[in-house]
């Protein structure tokens, strides 16, 4: 397979005869997404400009040119969003966790969270169209999760090129080939996509002698297949299926003592979906939806010393869905939907890895828009999801748009976002025999577990908490969001944006008792109160037609209300260099850990009129809370802090009128290594990619 | 001047509680005063074993909190002692522990607010068979917090440790660190470092000879 993909290439240069370039016409103003269409925000299609709430669209052209592979590649160049490490690479919005932000694929939910992080490494970038991120509590129209705001990837559905083939090669034997063939006729459409992603890993860590190795095999394809029925109705079929195998070889060396383990992981990802679209008349039209996800991953460890450990979990999600909208009047437009989840987790964590812990959710939203004049829209909506396995959720949002004049848009939106508690946090069941036998039950069978633990004579205490523990409650945000969008002349933008966010109800592990042996027990309760809040500022500048400069700044405050009342009412304390106490004051509080005060990046971008371009990213994250060290529950100026840091990735290119293209580039130039704090962050790489498209005659 | 005469009558563990300053200052009356004792070495690490765990001998380090000194294992069963250490684990001079009437219990707050001992408080004792101790296991329970990630032991602010003595005095105690030299380690010391210049104890104490309940 792989063999003929290189030879398609060859023959790809061959082909290449006419090497010339020719003139295209650069403009020298600003390209301005405004009138980018966006299905995200609304659930229907909706000009960039005409949207209520803010909406970052990533295209194409800008991925590629960035030589980004994998989601977490250009995410991380975006303003207002960080990357986190641990169960992979997930992604933080407005300083919220990536628990909190929901990631769709045409619409539809991807699943097997670890931890409440989806690792957005799984996600190849090859056949992409754009990325809509959508900011703010979007649970009015999705449900759970879309807490801090919806990502959604849309592919590329376009009818260009027949075939597309790309190959890249990088630093640690990293290869990536994209095979992408398009077919269509009179009422048939057809696209594949196949990408292959090879590395050998690499090693960062201090103390190991040998070569931390953690090579990857990942493949992933999309097909997807369009047929009109009839000039009204079509029906689309999109598959998307990923393997990936992690292979680790860690020796750990510590005073001559060595231990290997041997570590493989293997995970499958399957998404079908199926899409009936009709339109019954200009102002009415209705689309029945089905979905259906397979998320199956298994870790095995081997160490020379200690029982195997093998870890297990399989998730699957079921959902059927209607939604129709009916433009009831030239200027009032409402959706409505319907559906059903049904969704299932066997995990080795649970009491049996053989049975499936069940939910299932139905949901009926509706969304209502009135545009009485062409400078103010308003949008309302609601979302109702009713569970079995936890309580229900109602989701409202009220957003608006004014436009001033041409140069002045402002925009509005208050909503109320949720997330459903987990299946970890209702059905954990793990004993952590290595430290101390400790143990987390999930709230839903706690009470259950531990009255039977009790009955065996294993209690020591029970706390008063232990009492309230119950069916969970969803966890809840209010957001705010400002924003200011500004067009000064042709050449130049900017936009301001403020946001606020308030969370209650968040769900910690917190300990309800403990064994006769003195061991903890855990579980899951209702009790965080805690907020985000900050601003953005984004700016683009065209110097010429080949030269401009685009940045973005995020300024983000944060904390947990529950610990600010606590050192408000001198209850908090803190060490100084000696290890006395002292009352910790307010203004040596930090908020949240893994939140950074200050984020910008900067991008000065040059394309060519023959085709070439280069660009230069920097990207600037200020020191963030790591470890709580100094004998305090909260994060204050004490504790340990990754130090900020800068990366610069730099990638530069020419395309070829005859379809043939050419990229090399550099990523974190400087070589920052943060072994501890940024796994995902290896020193300086190189690539170098080529990719023809073989042109419709 | 007034520090050292200070260290030297509590060091030789006189019931002398008043200090008299010189004439032209004014005459300041100082109940007891704080001892600081560091690097107390408490079953050190010898070794890592092949499980990946810490190994040492499994020693206890015994101390007298009236005579500021630390006392012969072989002393172990007697009332010449009121605290002992190992590792994270404090032991009080009663039940299982010891023959003496000692007792303990954890004090939310700061070393020098505690004045007096509340008289609702109460003491505990320690009882190993039952796995539960005056100052009880554990990390987050008493006095310290161990990071799994970072593998430090660091701790707790604000937490004051209320000691009655093998002979029923009192005293209390507040943990300054758990490393040699009296600093935590940073995050990212070296593994060893992290091993052998653990289960040092600096700490501060204050002792009331005088049998009352006010510091």
């Amino acid at each position: 397979m792989k063999k003929t993909r290189y030879l398609l290439i060859l023959l790809g240069l061959f082909q290449a005869v006419n090497l010339f370039a020719q003139t295209r016409f650069v403009k020298d103003t600003l390209e301005s997404n405004g009138d980018s269409v966006v299905v995200t925000a609304t659930r229907t299609e909706r000009k960039l400009n005409n949207l209520t709430v803010p909406v970052t669209i990533i295209n194409a052209k800008t991925i590629q040119q960035n030589g980004s592979l994998r989601l977490t590649d250009i995410l991380k160049e975006q303003t207002g969003l960080n990357l986190t490490s641990g169960f992979g690479a997930g992604i933080q919005l407005q300083g919220l966790n990536p628990d909190y932000t929901i990631i769709l694929i045409n619409g539809e939910p991807l699943v097997g969270r670890t931890a409440g992080v989806l690792d957005l490494n799984r996600i190849a970038l090859g056949n992409i169209k754009k990325i809509e991120i959508v900011k703010g509590p979007s649970s009015s129209l999705y449900g759970s999760e879309a807490m801090a705001g919806v990502i959604n990837i849309i592919t590329d559905a376009s009818m260009g090129a027949p075939l597309t083939i790309g190959l890249r090669y990088g630093t640690y034997n990293t290869v990536d080939a994209n095979l992408e063939t398009k077919l269509q006729t009179k009422n048939f459409q057809y696209q594949g996509f196949i990408n292959s992603y090879n590395t050998d890993g690499y090693s960062i860590r201090p103390n190991s002698n040998s070569r931390v190795r953690t090579p990857i095999e990942r493949y992933s394809t999309t097909q997807q297949i369009k047929w009109d029925l009839s000039s009204q109705t079509n029906f689309v079929l999109n598959t998307r299926f990923t393997n990936e195998q992690i292979q680790n070889e860690i020796a750990v060396s510590n005073n001559g003592v060595t231990i290997y383990s041997i570590g493989k992981e293997a995970i499958q990802d399957l998404n079908v979906s199926a899409t009936l679209n009709h339109r019954f008349s200009k102002t009415l039209k209705t689309s029945l939806r089905t979905y259906t996800t397979t998320y199956d991953a298994v870790q095995n460890l081997l160490t020379i010393n200690g029982l195997p450990y093998r870890d297990v979990l399989n998730h699957n999600f079921k959902r059927i869905e209607n939604q129709t909208d009916w433009d009831l009047s030239k200027n009032i437009q409402a959706v409505f939907g319907v559906g059903a989840v049904l969704e299932g987790v066997k995990s080795s964590r649970y009491d049996s890895e053989k049975l499936r812990k069940q939910n299932d959710i139905q949901y009926a939203f509706t969304q209502w828009e009135w545009k009485p004049t062409e400078q103010f829209t308003l949008i309302g909506g609601v979302r109702f999801d009713q569970n079995t396995q936890f309580a229900s959720a109602y989701s409202p949002k009220l957003s608006m748009l004014y436009k001033l004049n041409s140069k002045h848009q402002f925009r509005f939106s208050v909503g109320q976002g949720f997330k459903a508690p987990d299946f970890r946090q209702l059905f954990l069941d793990f004993t952590n025999a290595a430290a101390g036998s400790y143990s987390v039950f999930g709230s839903a069978q706690a009470q259950q577990v531990i009255a039977r633990l009790d009955a065996l004579g294993q209690i020591g205490n029970l706390f008063p908490n232990y009492n309230l523990l119950k069916a969970l409650k969803p966890e809840y945000s209010n957001g705010m969001h400002f924003t200011w969008d500004w067009k000064i002349n042709p050449r130049s933008a900017v936009s301001l944006q403020l946001f606020r966010n308030d969370i209650k109800n968040l769900i910690e592990s917190q300990q309800v008792g403990t064994y006769i042996s003195g061991a903890q027990i855990y579980s899951y309760l209702n009790i965080g109160r805690a907020f985000t809040t900050g601003f953005e500022l984004e700016g683009q500048h065209k110097f010429n037609a080949n030269w401009s400069l685009s940045g973005g700044y995020q300024y983000l405050r944060t904390g947990d209300k529950d610990q600010i009342a606590d050192i408000k009412s001198g209850t908090v304390y803190t060490k100084n260099s000696q290890g006395y106490s002292r009352l910790m004051k307010l203004n040596e509080y930090v908020g949240l850990p893994n939140t950074s005060r200050h984020k910008l990046q900067l991008k000065i971008n040059y394309n060519s009129p023959k085709g070439y371009y280069l660009n230069v990213r920097a990207i600037y994250r200020s020191k963030w809370a790591v470890n709580n060290n100094n004998g305090n529950e909260v994060f204050d100026n004490g504790d340990v802090f990754a130090s900020g840091y800068v990366a610069i990735n730099s990638a530069a290119g020419k395309s070829f009128k005859n379809g043939i293209s050419f990229q090399a580039g550099i990523d974190n130039l400087s070589n920052y290594i943060d072994a501890a704090n940024l796994p995902n962050l290896p020193g300086r790489t190189f690539y170098t990619s080529i990719k023809y498209q073989l042109q419709k005659k | 001047m007034k520090m050292n005469l200070r260290k030297i009558t509590m060091g030789l563990g006189l019931s002398i509680a008043l200090v008299a300053c010189t004439k032209d200052e004014e005459t300041i009356v100082v109940p007891v005063s704080a001892i600081t004792v560091s690097n107390l070495a408490a079953d050190t690490v010898t070794g890592l074993g092949v499980d990946g765990r810490p190994q040492s001998a499994g020693s206890t380090t015994y101390y007298s909190l009236v005579d500021n000194k630390v006392i012969a294992s072989t002393d172990a069963a007697s009332t010449k002692w009121d605290i002992a250490f190992s590792s994270t684990k404090i032991l009080v001079n009663c039940g299982t522990s010891g023959p003496g009437i000692g007792g303990a219990f954890v004090f939310k707050g700061l070393f020098d607010d505690l004045k007096t001992i509340p008289v609702d408080s109460s003491f505990a004792t320690d009882n190993s068979n039952a796995a539960s101790y005056a100052i009880p296991l554990g990390s987050g329970r008493a006095w310290y917090t161990y990071d799994g990630l970072t593998t430090l032991v660091s701790p707790i602010a604000g937490r004051v440790l209320v000691i009655r003595t093998a002979t029923g005095k009192f005293a209390k105690i507040e943990i300054l660190n758990y490393y040699k030299g009296g600093v935590t380690l940073p995050a990212t010391a070296s593994v060893s470092d992290k091993l052998f210049k653990q289960r040092y104890y600096t700490f501060r104490y204050a002792y009331q000879p005088n049998g009352a309940k006010t510091f």
